[in-house]
């Protein structure tokens, strides 16, 4: 039964998105303890389905860790419910960025080895944090 | 000599020359040519994975148009090259997209000719020239040399639209390491994820990504790591602070050109850091 969440209609789109359905997370960790940037995510993937789990959906499209995410894919290949974590993350930048908030303004990005790093990295970068 | 259909991609003819360069050499060594595809765009470097947005699928779909009037097959080289176009093609190809699949089709102005296949260069090497033919064209065997094959991310996962091997413990480089004489070392963080993109504004973060890998190859006895992907060669590589006993980092394609005899200055070594050149001569191998 839907219930009149505030959230529910933003968790919908989540859903709809990302191909996932959050219910299917029984929290086990397994995709946390594996994902290689797990430390400096917050909230980590188990965390942030958690959040989407207790119709906190707002709480996580504000979170930096949706950020965080490379796309490893570890996370969702791992996940014994089948719940792809990764999808989720994609979403939720994607709500935003369509809401033509950009994360990184390619144009400020000045970081010395601009000559050096790949531009598969940059078109990477861009594409997942700018509008 | 068989012909291949080849897409580059965008940092094949720029940062990762060396990748390029090396492995065209190589494939006429080996027995196979790669042939430029013509007028081929940029893939879009990452897969978007959202259930519709189909613009950003445009660009890649457009390469699988093209490639596919060339030929059933499309090699690559690049492993987000590899990691976009195949995942693209396999939406294409799913039963109950073809609403979507054929909007995607109208939407390039270029004729579909067929399903592509598209093949990572190891494929190739592996399926089509098999380890056998591979090993007769060895004439600098990599004499033992302790390697620790690489892999990354973008070439296992998503397990089952890529199919290219076991997606916790691949083989498929060690195989050719075996091959060219070389000793695949084991190691625990083969299909690690380096940091990948997170380099640009996240530098720190893939830093300590791409250490925990250094560290552990080193740990398991490797002399060298072996990689694919122009990304994952510039994180371990550069990312990384180099000290003496620091592990150099070739592309696979670096190492087969050394076996099979390429010279020098068609390997490429300048562009990575410390002094793979030194490494390599002190083993014996140049
Ligand atoms: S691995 Fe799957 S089931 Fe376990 S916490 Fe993560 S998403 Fe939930
Ligand atoms: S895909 Fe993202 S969340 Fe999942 S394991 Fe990789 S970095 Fe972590």
């Amino acid at each position: 039964m839907a219930t009149s969440h505030p959230s529910s209609e933003l968790l919908e789109q989540l859903q709809t998105l990302s191909g996932q359905n959050v219910s299917d997370c029984y929290q086990c960790g397994c995709c946390t303890s594996g994902c290689p940037i797990g430390e400096a995510m917050d909230p980590p993937p188990s965390k942030a389905i958690r959040l989407l789990q207790l119709g906190k959906a707002q709480e996580l499209l504000d979170s930096e860790g949706i950020w965080m995410c490379a796309s490893c894919l570890v996370c969702g290949t791992r996940c014994p419910r089948a719940v792809d974590y990764a999808r989720i993350a994609e979403a939720c930048r994607a709500l935003i960025l369509r809401s033509k908030q950009s994360r990184v303004d390619p144009d400020t990005v000045t970081v010395p080895e601009l000559e050096e790093i790949p531009q598969q990295a940059f078109i990477a970068a861009f594409r997942k944090s700018s509008v | 000599m068989t012909k291949y259909a080849y897409y580059p991609g965008c940092t094949l003819y720029t940062k990762a020359r060396n990748l390029d360069l090396c492995a065209r050499k190589a494939a006429e060594k080996v027995g196979f040519e790669l042939t430029e595809m013509p007028s081929w765009n940029c893939c879009g470097a990452i897969y978007n994975a959202t259930s519709d947005d189909l613009a950003a699928q445009v660009g890649p779909v457009r390469n699988l148009a093209k490639a596919s009037q060339l030929g059933e097959k499309l090699v690559t080289l690049c492993a987000a090259c590899y990691n976009v176009l195949k995942r693209v093609q396999d939406r294409l190809d799913q039963p109950g997209n073809e609403i979507e699949s054929e909007r995607l089709k109208t939407f390039v102005d270029e004729k579909f000719e067929r399903s592509v296949k598209v093949l990572h260069y190891l494929e190739v090497l592996k399926n089509d020239i098999g380890w056998d033919r591979v090993k007769e064209k060895v004439t600098k065997p990599l004499a033992k040399l302790k390697v620790a094959s690489y892999y990354g991310c973008l070439m296992v996962r998503p397990k089952e639209v890529l199919g290219f091997d076991d997606p916790e413990n691949p083989q498929v480089m060690d195989d050719l390491m075996r091959v060219l004489g070389a000793e695949p070392t084991k190691f625990d963080f083969k299909a690690e994820c380096c940091g990948g993109y997170l380099v640009v504004n996240r530098r720190e973060v893939a830093k300590a990504a791409s250490q925990k890998i250094l560290d552990n190859a080193r740990a398991w006895g490797a002399e060298a790591i072996v990689t694919t992907c122009p990304l994952c060669q510039y994180n371990l590589d550069k990312l990384r602070v180099l000290t003496d006993g620091s592990l150099p980092v070739f592309y696979f394609t670096q190492l087969l050109g050394v076996a099979v005899g390429l010279n020098l200055d068609e390997l490429g070594l300048e562009h990575s850091a410390g002094d793979p050149a030194g490494f390599l001569r002190s083993k014996g191998l140049l």
